[in-house]
Parts: structure tokens; sequence; C-alpha cells
């Protein structure tokens, strides 16, 4: 049987980021657009487009995620961050209209990753996202593919505080389901052929999908033509190199 | 689980075979087996069967569901009903091709056979996507799987088990204080 002599830890995918797992730490770096809120004294280095030495008060500038984590609180405002234009009402739409037709790996290589993290900092003096956010939820078919009990649940959170990331989350996984299909059928049929065109257009997300539904597609495959019952070298023993005695002394 | 290994598991089921030398009854751990005799049929084990055919000292009979008849009725009722039919034998795949594979000479019309099981597996593997699909997008939170084989089941696994997880991740995200107010250390 074949075993991985590595295997990668998963990322975390909700709100808790997995500590040892690579994509969390390489999505720890993707930008957010933030506003500063108060006076940051000699950071300007961190700000490369002005040469001052202060980050004044109200600067635009993008941070990356873990900064953004660390810097955001809710009751003294230091940073105040900005959705990203992938979960804005905007993008929101077309992947409601059609999930499948994105490229979501040109679109932020880690969409739902992101779009989990971005819970992190709900901001509900945020007029007109939180208005944007209203519409969208109520624009949601009641009955439709989210149970209407959970739609009631939802509106009943959205009146009480106009709670924003609730419904990008719905938007998140409900662009999940909508390429779910795509994902599972390309992943389970591609036999023997260049994944490549395939796979482009996934987020790592569904990417680490498509390769487990090819593990299992390939390991039947061999399985079925009889390659299974033949026994072959492991790739450990094959990529062993003798070490030279030259290596090993200074 | 490797498809390797669900095969392993069905070489435990019974058929019979027709020897050709005499044994008294052998006993294992698994159970006694015979005793043989010239021309009269005994039940073995299929790793036993195929162990016996290699050398050339039985002859296998077919399992009572491997013939054409039988196999097109099963094909017709997996393709007119929506959910999944009972299959004849929990592990029909993997016997079908190790008995063909070993012993093609003793069943007839076996390249039909095959033909028939493979048309059974498609249409069922069919089944089981479009399943798990309507599973993912109502957003269910759990299934029944009647009659759906071991290997059935270990193709799509791990792809399924993935999704669902990930799935699970996204949605505990719409509870919310799930995990909102934790103290965050940096």
């Amino acid at each position: 049987m074949e075993t991985p002599s590595y295997v990668p830890v998963p990322p975390g995918v909700g709100m808790e980021d997995n500590f040892f797992s690579l994509d969390d730490i390489l999505l720890s770096h993707e930008r957010l657009p933030s506003r500063m809120e108060c006076l940051f004294p000699r950071l300007g280095f961190l700000e490369k487009s002005s040469d001052s030495r202060d980050i004044q008060e109200g600067t635009k500038m993008e941070m990356p995620l873990f900064l953004a984590k660390g810097l955001y609180e809710r009751k003294r405002r230091v940073v105040s961050v900005e959705l990203p234009k992938v979960y804005k009402e905007g993008w929101r739409t077309v992947f409601s209209a059609d999930p499948t037709v994105v490229d979501l790996h040109k679109m932020g290589p880690y969409y739902y990753g992101l779009g989990s993290q971005m819970l992190h900092f709900d901001s509900p003096e945020n007029p007109e996202i939180a208005q944007a956010i209203l519409q969208c939820c109520a624009e949601w078919p009641p009955g439709g593919a989210i149970g209407s009990n959970m739609l009631g649940h939802f509106q009943k959170l959205m009146s009480v505080s106009p709670c924003l990331p609730l419904s990008w989350m719905k938007s998140n996984i409900m662009t999940f389901i909508g390429r779910f299909r795509r994902t599972m059928d390309s992943s389970q049929n591609a036999y023997n052929e260049d994944t490549s065109a395939l796979v482009e257009r996934l987020d790592y997300l569904e990417r680490a999908l498509f390769k487990a539904g090819q593990s299992g597609l390939n390991s039947f495959q061999c399985w079925e033509r009889g390659r299974a019952s033949t026994l072959t070298a492991s790739s450990l023993v094959l990529n062993y190199r003798k070490r030279k005695i030259t290596d090993l002394q200074p | 689980m490797d498809p390797s290994e669900v095969e392993f598991l069905a070489e435990k089921e019974v058929v019979k075979i027709i020897p050709n030398f005499s044994l008294d009854k052998i006993y294992l751990i698994g159970g006694d087996l015979g005793p043989f005799n010239p021309g009269m049929p005994v039940e073995v084990p299929v790793w036993l069967a195929l162990n016996l055919k290699q050398r050339q000292k039985c002859r296998i009979v077919q399992p009572e569901w491997m013939d054409v008849d039988k196999l097109e009725e099963i094909r017709d009722l997996e393709r007119k009903e929506e959910t999944f039919t009972p299959v004849p034998s929990p592990y029909y795949m993997e016997l079908t091709k190790l008995l063909l594979n070993h012993a093609s000479d003793n069943i007839p019309k076996a390249d039909e056979i095959r033909t028939l099981v493979k048309d059974i597996w498609d249409t069922r593997i069919a089944k089981l996507r479009l399943s798990a699909d309507s599973f993912i997008s109502q957003q269910e939170a759990h299934a029944k799987l009647d009659n759906l084989t071991l290997m059935e089941i270990n193709t799509t696994r791990s792809f399924l088990l993935n999704s669902l997880n990930c799935m699970y991740k996204l949605r505990s995200n719409l509870q919310p204080g799930s995990s909102r107010g934790k103290s965050q250390d940096y």
C-alpha cells in the first residue's frame, strides 16, 4: 500500500487557523485593505508609498492578515479592516449567480480560508457594507438551497445587530456547494490525463479535494488493471541515495 | 483503505469447487475444510480455490449469481431504480475480477459477464456521485448507505470525507459566537 512519506497538515479553514499548516501560514500573508484609526509613530517604513516617519491617522494601506489580526481590537479601535473586493457585494452576486465560472485561484488562492478569517473583523459601524449585506440576505430565496428555518435564524440575527460576516460566510458555503459537483466530476473522471487545466481555476482547498478524489480513482484503476498486485519498490527507497564518504567528511 | 485490502477481504468469500484429488478434512483456524474427493463439489474460500486452480487441482463452479441472465436482470433493475438495488454479493466486483482472471476457462461467457458487471458498477458509481452531489447541495448531516459495497464506498471515501469536513468547518463559521471572543495571543 502506498503511504506517503510526508503528510502535510491540513489547513484549519474555520476561524481558527492551524498553526502547523503551510497553507495557513501562506494565507496569513494575504493583504487586506485597511485604514489606520490612530497615529503610528515611527512606523512609516511599513508604508512604502510615503516617506514620512509616522503613519498618519486615516492612512489607507494594505496590511497582511496576521498583522491586522494582531492589531485589531473591538473595543479600542486601532485599525479598521475592509473587506477585500472578492467578498463584497458585487462579487457575491456573481458567486450566487454561477459559482462554477469564477476563477477562484485568481481571486486570491485562499478564498474560503480568507473568508473565514475575515470573521475576526466584524465592523458594525461600517454602514454601507452592512446595508449591502442586509440587502443580500433579503435577496436569498426563502426555503431555497438553505433551509428556511436557518434563514429565519439569519434574519433575526441581522435585525438584532448588523452582524455582517454571516452573509458572506453563507455565500462562501454556497460557492463551495455550487462548485462541488464540478470538482467531484473532474477529479473522479480524469484518469491518466493532464489535470492542470482542470485544477487551475480551483482554490487551494478545492485542489486538496481534487487530489483526494484522484487518489481514490487512481488506486481503483490500478487495482482493476491488476497493477496493484505487482510489487514495486517504495518511493522512499528509490529516492534514497547512498551517502558518499566525501560528503560526510569535512 | 487500498483496493487490494478490499480484495483481500473478498477472498474470504466461499465458492464451490470440484477437486480432482482426494484429501482428508483439513483443520484451519478459520474453520474446517474438506474432505476433498475427486468429482465431489465442496465449498472453500476463494483464496484456496484460486490456489488449487493455479495448481490445476480443481475446477471452480461459478457462483449462482455469476450468470448472464441474472446479471442482465440486475443491470436493468439497477438502471431503472433511483436508489441502489441489492447486489448479488457484497464483493461482486472483486469476485468477478478474481474468478474471471484466474479461472475464466471454467466460466462460460466470461467476457459477457465481465461487461455486465462493469455496466452494473458504472451505473452504481454514477448514482453514488449523483447522491453525493445532492447530499452536499442540500447540506444534509447524515446519509444512509444501503446496499453499497465496500469497494464502492472505498473509491469515493477520501474525497467525500474531506469535502464534508470542509463543509462542516465553513458551516460552523455561521454559528455566531462558536469561537468568537476567544483571546488571541500574538
